[in-house]
C-alpha cells in the first residue's frame, strides 16, 4: 500500500537537491546534507518539527537563498550558477508562493494583489488584471474582486494568495504552512485548491508540521534536524 | 519551458513603476501628506519670494519705462562758499541748441512758505517747498495730474498754484476742491489742481508750484531757474550729460550737479534682490527639513514593509524592481510636495499681486526650478533607504513579521 518511491528518469525532474547543506552566521547548520528529487507534476509534503529546517529548505528551493555547500538544480539548471537578476526573472516565471503570513498588501485590492502575480513579468496592466479576474474565479473569489485583503477572511486571504501564485503558470507552486493560521476546515479548503492546482500538471511542495496535513499530500518527506528521515509515497489509488 | 527565455529579466515599464510607488503611498495617506508637507512649504516660499519680488520688480521696470530713463537732472550745486546758487540766466536758451535734447524745463525756489490758512504758525511749514514751475513741466517729468490743471500761460501770471501730491497730501487736501486756497507769503493762491506723485522727482512732491512771472512779481524772484529738467534722445543721455555742466555754466561748470533721476529706481529695483536672498535662505532652510522629513518616512517605511519586499523579492521583483520602487515612492511624494508647494506660491504671489494692484508675474524658473529641486531631494532622500531595501535579502525580509 505505501511505498518507496525514487523519482523518475534525471529528466523529468523539476527540482533536486544534491547534498544541500546551510550553515546560518553563528555558525549554525541547520541542513546537514539534503538528497532531495521532486518529478515533475507532484504533489509533496515536506512535513517536520519546528526548528527542523522546512522554510529553510523552502528558500532554498525558491532560489530565495542559496545553499552553503551542494546544489539545487530547477529544470536542470543549477541556481548557483544564475545571477540575481536572473533568480528573479526564474522566480517570476516558474515559481510560485504561498506564505502562512499570506502576505497581502494592504490597501490593494484583491485583483491588483493577485495581478501583482504578473507585475515582474512584463505583462501588462489590462492582462494581469484579466488574468486576476479568471485567477480569483478560479480559487472562488469571483465575488470579491475588489474587496482589500483586510476585509477578507483568513482562509479568503490565503485563496487571494494562491491565486496570485498561480496566476503565471508556474511550473513548481511552493507553499509553507499554508493552512498554518487558517481553521481545519478553512485549511481543507485550501488544500484542496493545492491540489486541484497539481491536478493540471503544476508540482505542488506544501511545507507544515501538521502530519494531517500532510497525509492528504501524494509524497511525504520527513526532516528532523535537518536530515530526511523518511520518504513515502502513496499510490494514487490508495490516496483517493 | 526554455531557459534562456526564463533568465532575462523583464523591464517594469514606467507606468508599472510609478503604480507601484504610489501604491506604497496611498495605503498610508496622512502619513504621505504630512511628509510632503516640508517640501510644499519650503517649494511655497521659495516659489513666492521669487513670484512677490518679480511682480514688483516688473511694476517697477513698467514704471521706470513709462517714466523714461531719459530724463537729467540740472541742479544748481553749492558754491565754493556754501550757500545754494542759481543757474544763469542763459542757461535754459543755451541748452535748447543741444540737438539730442527733446524737452528742456526748470523751477526755481521762492522764497516764500506755503499754509492752509493765514492762522496757521509761521514755523508749520510741513516741509512744503514754494516754487516757481515751467508750464511745460509735467511733459518733461512725465508726470500727471490727480486732480485739476497745471499752470498754464494764463494762469502763471496769478496767484494760482498747484500741489504735489504729498504737499497736498499735508495741506489737508484729502482731493481737490475747486476754488480751494491756500496761503503763500500773506496772499491767497487758488489751488488750480494736485499732481500725482512723481518718483523721477520726489521733491516736486512736497512742493506748491506757481508760475515763473508770478513768483518774479510777487517775491522779487529772478528769472534764473535753480533745477532745470531736460529729456533727451534716449541713445544720447549719457553724451548730454557729459556737455550739461559747460553748457549751462560755462563760468564755473564745477557747481553744477548732473543726475539721472531713474536711477534711484533702477537702485529699488536692485535692491529687492537682498531683501529676497533672506527669504530664500528661510526657503532653502524648510526644504532641507522638508527633505530629511521624507528620508526619515522612507527609512520607516523601509523597516515597516520588509516582508512586502520579501514577496516582491518572491514574486520576482530584481534589487532594481525594489530599489526603483522606493525611489519613485520618494520622488512622487517630494514631486507631490514640489507641485503644491509651486501652487500655494503662485497663490501668495497672486493675493500680493491683487493687494498692490500690480501685475502677476510668476517668473518659469522659479516653477521649473521648484518642481526640479523638490524631485532631486526626493531622490537625495530616497536613495539610501532605496538601497537598502534592495539590499534586504529576500529570505531576512521574508522571516521578519
Ligand atoms: N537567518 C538565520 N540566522 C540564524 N539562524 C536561523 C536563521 N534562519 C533560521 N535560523 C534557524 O534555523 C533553524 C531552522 O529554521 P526554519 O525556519 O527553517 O525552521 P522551520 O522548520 O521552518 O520551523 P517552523 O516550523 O517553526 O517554521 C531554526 O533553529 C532557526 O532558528
Ligand atoms: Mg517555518
Amino acid at each position: 500500500m505505501v511505498a518507496s518511491v525514487q523519482s523518475d528518469a534525471p529528466s523529468d525532474a523539476v527540482m533536486e537537491l544534491v547534498g544541500v547543506r546551510k550553515t546560518y552566521p553563528g555558525p549554525v547548520e541547520v541542513l546537514h546534507g539534503i538528497d532531495l528529487t521532486i518529478g515533475r507534476g507532484e504533489l509533496l509534503s515536506i512535513v517536520g518539527p519546528s526548528g527542523s529546517g522546512k522554510s529553510t529548505m523552502l528558500h532554498l528551493m525558491g532560489t530565495l537563498d542559496l545553499p552553503t555547500t551542494g546544489s539545487v538544480l530547477i529544470n536542470g539548471v543549477d541556481v548557483a550558477t544564475l545571477s540575481d537578476r536572473q533568480l528573479s526573472s526564474f522566480r517570476a516565471r516558474t515559481l510560485g508562493f504561498v506564505f502562512q503570513q499570506f502576505y497581502l498588501i494592504d490597501g490593494v485590492s484583491a485583483v491588483d494583489n493577485v495581478a501583482n502575480g504578473l507585475l515582474y513579468s512584463g505583462v501588462s496592466l489590462p492582462k494581469r488584471r484579466s488574468a486576476a479576474i479568471a485567477a480569483l474565479t478560479r480559487v472562488g473569489l469571483g465575488h470579491r474582486l475588489y474587496s482589500p485583503p483586510a476585509k477578507l477572511s483568513g482562509g479568503e486571504r490565503q485563496r487571494v494568495a494562491i491565486a496570485r501564485a498561480l496566476i503565471a503558470r508556474p511550473a513548481i507552486v511552493l507553499a509553507d504552512e499554508p493552512t498554518g493560521s487558517l481553521d481545519t476546515q478553512t485549511g481543507q479548503e485550501v488544500l484542496a485548491l493545492l491540489r486541484e492546482l497539481n491536478g493540471d500538471g503544476t508540482t505542488v511542495i506544501v511545507i507544515t508540521h501538521d502530519p494531517a496535513v500532510a497525509e492528504a499530500m501524494d509524497r511525504q518527506v520527513t526532516i528532523r534536524d535537518g536530515l530526511i528521515v523518511s520518504d513515502v509515497a502513496r499510490t494514487l489509488e490508495v490516496a483517493r | 519551458m526554455s531557459t534562456a527565455a526564463a533568465v532575462r529579466p523583464a523591464r517594469l515599464s514606467l507606468t508599472d513603476t510609478a503604480r507601484v510607488g504610489a501604491s506604497g503611498l496611498s495605503a498610508r495617506p496622512l502619513r504621505s501628506l504630512l511628509s510632503a508637507l516640508g517640501i510644499a512649504i519650503g517649494i511655497a516660499a521659495v516659489t513666492s519670494v521669487l513670484g512677490i519680488s518679480a511682480s514688483s520688480q516688473a511694476a517697477l521696470i513698467a514704471q521706470l519705462d513709462s517714466l523714461g530713463t531719459n530724463l537729467l537732472q540740472v541742479q544748481a550745486g553749492q558754491t565754493f562758499g556754501g550757500s545754494s546758487s542759481s543757474l544763469p540766466l542763459t542757461a535754459e536758451p543755451m541748452l535748447t541748441r543741444i540737438a539730442p535734447v527733446l524737452v528742456e524745463s526748470s523751477v526755481a525756489t521762492v522764497a516764500a512758505n506755503a499754509y492752509r490758512t493765514h492762522y496757521v504758525p509761521a514755523g508749520e511749514t510741513n516741509g512744503i517747498q514754494v516754487k516757481a514751475a515751467k508750464t511745460n513741466l509735467l511733459e518733461a517729468l512725465a508726470g500727471t495730474m490727480s486732480e485739476g490743471s497745471f499752470i498754464t500761460s494764463a494762469t502763471e501770471n496769478y496767484p494760482v498754484v498747484v500741489l504735489g501730491s504729498l504737499a497736498a497730501e499735508r495741506l489737508g487736501f484729502d482731493h481737490w476742491i475747486p476754488n480751494a486756497t491756500v496761503d503763500i507769503g500773506g496772499q491767497q493762491y487758488l489751488v488750480a489742481g494736485i499732481m500725482n506723485s512723481m518718483p523721477l522727482a520726489p521733491d516736486i512732491d512736497r512742493s506748491a508750484l506757481m508760475g515763473y512771472p508770478q513768483a518774479m512779481n510777487g517775491f522779487g524772484m529772478s528769472a534764473a531757474p535753480t533745477t532745470v529738467y531736460v529729456r533727451t534722445t534716449p541713445d544720447q543721455v549719457d553724451a548730454v550729460g557729459s556737455v550739461l555742466p559747460a553748457t549751462v555754466n560755462p563760468a564755473n561748470p564745477n557747481e553744477v550737479t548732473v543726475s539721472q533721476p531713474s536711477d534711484a529706481l533702477s537702485a529699488r529695483i536692485a535692491a529687492n534682490d537682498a531683501f529676497n536672498s533672506l527669504f530664500l535662505g528661510l526657503g532653502a532652510v524648510a526644504l532641507l527639513v522638508g527633505g530629511v522629513g521624507i528620508a526619515n518616512v522612507m527609512v520607516i517605511s523601509v523597516l515597516e514593509r520588509r516582508s512586502e519586499i520579501g514577496l516582491r523579492r518572491a514574486l520576482g521583483a530584481t534589487k532594481g524592481n525594489i530599489r526603483n520602487q522606493f525611489l519613485t515612492e520618494s520622488l512622487l511624494l517630494a514631486g507631490a510636495g514640489g507641485v503644491a508647494g509651486v501652487a500655494l506660491g503662485i497663490v501668495i504671489t497672486l493675493i500680493y499681486a491683487t493687494t498692490r494692484n500690480v501685475q502677476l508675474v510668476v517668473p518659469v524658473s522659479a516653477v521649473a526650478g521648484g518642481i526640479a529641486i523638490s524631485l532631486l531631494l526626493g531622490a537625495i532622500a530616497g536613495l539610501y533607504p532605496a538601497i537598502r531595501a534592495a539590499r534586504l535579502s529576500p529570505t531576512d525580509a521574508l522571516r521578519s513579521v
